[in-house]
């Protein structure tokens, strides 16, 4: 099977700062697939680049047979690349409604002179997205703050708009950063059975970034570790948990040896 | 809020009136405006006129700075080229008012391609400071340019004659003004509600986010800059009109302030908030001057002596008084007493 996703020795530097050094990772299609390391290991940096928000310094991303350094940012999105940000970037004083329409920009046609009249075409157009809304909002489960202010909600309730947004775009590749930390045991239960639908029921693909070991372990089909800047592992759950270059950087030198130690 | 309404078809939800009280109101709004020239002095019409002439004009600044967050100080530019525009197509080459009226949204729409451009790399302040820059310019050019524009001297402009309709009794053309006013409303609610609006909305509240929603974010800042130029233009004509004279001293630079003062009031982002704020901007001098001259006749002189000073000194005022005990400005007041109104005796 081709790969969706290709990440080809890819670099980012800011300045004096590697912050992404010569990664290189493969995403299948209906993969769910997580990218861990500790604070600061270019997590975030690597899907700044993937989905248009940074440009690369250096190396390849290759999407769909696709070389994103091709096309401008704005189009990484027509594509079939989505994401949520992992502090939430939300157009927050619309309603939860007008976020995830907003999500549709790419599948809607109508130009400014439409818009002024808005009949026909652009009527239907508005009301077959509208349409496709209310199935999203059904499907996270948030119909009862659908006309709330994005801004008066919480952050599990806000992420699940944003999660919504980036659905409403029909991705073909998901990006989620960090979607459940400051969450609650049950909103992240929540959250993993929505990634595990999005995958088998929408046949999208969803790379995540997280913290949270439990839900990474639990739903992700493959695994990659940054650290540094740098891929220092990658597997499925079973082998990154018995990886001592990830216990290293988790832990430190000496207690990933003592660990080793006594589960040997 | 309301309670029984219930929505039957998706039709429903993109509406723009959706319940029958909003479209009696609606109704009885603009059954006022027209019955207003008949009943109205020809000293109220005059503020009518003006009224409905600024609300087209705020409109288009509520389009740039409302929805997409780009701060013009230079409105009055555009304001002035869509008059020019029109006095040059019309009393000078004595084209069809049709023509002169279009003329004076392109011609400012594509003067707006020129400030709109350094827009894409500038943000806030740097920005506001280059469409101030380009409302000077504009004068300048309009004063050199005297083989089209007839320099300081300006161009007289006659009420026009267009489908047949002669608009030249003051209720004639405050029933232009009115209709004129009342389409960019409703074409500004339009694009609120569709892609486009939504898209100049993302693009203020968070362009990061817009971009990886797929909004080319260079193509509408300049979409927003043409369509708020457009109908600024309309609204520059418009006055030209109303004034019978076009001159570079009858669009001062206080007007720019003006139409920013009447956004903040009403609500930035708002379209109602747009409307509301020209009512309450346009009549406060006036409501001022009666105010006072309750008190004495000599406060009465000094505000017709001084009227421009006066008019600016109470701008500043309603802006800092709005920014402080009411920063969502008259549409966020509306709200709260919709909300208070329904939730009485109980508070939410």
């Amino acid at each position: 099977m081709t790969a969706l996703l290709t990440v080809e020795n890819l670099s980012k530097r800011f300045g004096g700062l590697q912050a992404v050094a010569d990664v290189s990772l493969e995403v299948s299609p209906g993969e769910v697939c997580s990218v861990i390391g500790p604070n600061g290991a270019g997590k975030t940096t690597l899907f700044n680049m993937i989905s248009g928000v940074l440009r690369p310094s250096g190396g390849r991303i290759t999407f769909d047979g696709i070389d994103l350094s091709t096309i401008s940012p704005w189009k990484f999105a027509a594509v079939g690349i989505g994401r949520t940000f992992q502090n939430l970037a939300l157009f927050k004083h619309g309603t939860v409604v007008e976020n995830i329409l907003t999500g549709r920009h790419t599948h809607l046609r109508s130009t400014v002179l439409d818009a002024v009249v808005f009949f026909g075409r652009t009527r239907n157009e508005e009301i077959a997205a509208r349409q496709r809304v209310e199935q999203i909002i059904e499907f996270l489960e948030i119909e009862h703050i659908r006309d709330a202010v994005v801004g008066t909600l919480s952050y599990g309730q806000q992420k699940r708009v944003e999660l919504g947004r980036a659905l409403a775009s029909e991705p073909k590749l998901l990006l989620l950063d960090e979607m459940v930390s400051g969450m609650n045991q049950e909103e992240t239960e929540d959250i993993a059975r929505f990634v595990l639908d999005i995958r088998d029921e929408l046949g999208i693909t969803v790379v995540m970034i997280e913290h949270e070991m439990r839900i990474v372990m639990d739903i992700s089909d493959r695994i990659h570790v940054l650290n540094f800047g740098r891929k220092i592992a990658e597997g499925t759950p079973d082998a990154i948990r018995l990886d001592p270059a990830v216990a290293e950087a988790y832990l430190g030198g000496q207690r990933a040896e003592a660990m080793a130690k006594a589960g040997a | 809020m309301r309670t029984g309404d219930y929505k039957q078809s998706y039709g429903e939800l993109v509406a723009l009136i959706d319940s029958p009280p909003v479209w009696l109101w609606s109704a009885v709004l603009l059954l006022a405006l027209i019955a207003a020239p008949f009943v109205l002095n020809s000293y109220a019409l005059s503020f009518l006129m003006i009224i409905l002439i600024t609300v087209t004009g705020a409109l288009g600044l509520n389009i740039l700075t409302g929805y997409t967050g780009l701060i013009s100080l230079g409105h009055v530019g555009f304001l002035v080229t869509g008059a020019y525009a029109y006095a040059v197509l019309v009393s000078r080459y004595h084209m069809p008012p049709l023509v002169g009226f279009l003329g004076a949204g392109v011609v400012p729409a594509l003067a707006s391609l020129i400030v709109g451009a350094p827009s894409l790399r500038l943000k806030g302040l740097y920005l506001a400071i280059t469409t101030l820059a380009f409302s000077f310019i504009i004068n300048t050019v309009i004063l050199e340019m005297r083989w089209l524009t007839n320099g300081a001297r300006g161009i007289q402009v006659q009420r026009p004659e267009m489908f047949g309709i002669s608009f030249d009794s003051d209720a004639a053309f405050t029933y232009l003004c009115l209709a004129i006013a009342a389409l960019t409303l409703l074409g500004t609610l339009n694009i609120r509600r569709s892609r486009v609006g939504r898209a100049f909305v993302a693009i203020r509240d968070n362009d990061t986010a817009a971009r990886v929603m797929g909004i080319n974010l260079h193509a509408y800042k300049l979409l927003a800059f043409v369509t708020s130029a457009f109908i600024t233009g309309i609204a520059g004509a418009l006055y030209g009109i109303y004034l019978s004279f076009v001159s570079v001293e009858g669009f001062p630079f206080l007007l720019s302030i003006e139409a920013l003062a009447i956004l903040i009031v009403g609500g930035l982002g708002s379209a109602l908030g747009a409307v509301l704020g020209t009512v309450l901007i346009v009549l406060l001098p006036e409501a001022t001057r009666l105010v006072f001259s309750l008190f004495s006749a000599q406060m009465d002189a000094t505000f017709a002596t001084g009227a421009q000073e006066l008019k600016s000194m109470l701008y500043g005022l309603v802006i800092i008084l709005f920014l402080r005990f009411q920063p969502r400005g008259l549409v966020g007041a509306w709200h709260d007493i919709k909300r208070a109104w329904v939730h009485w005796p109980l508070r939410y």
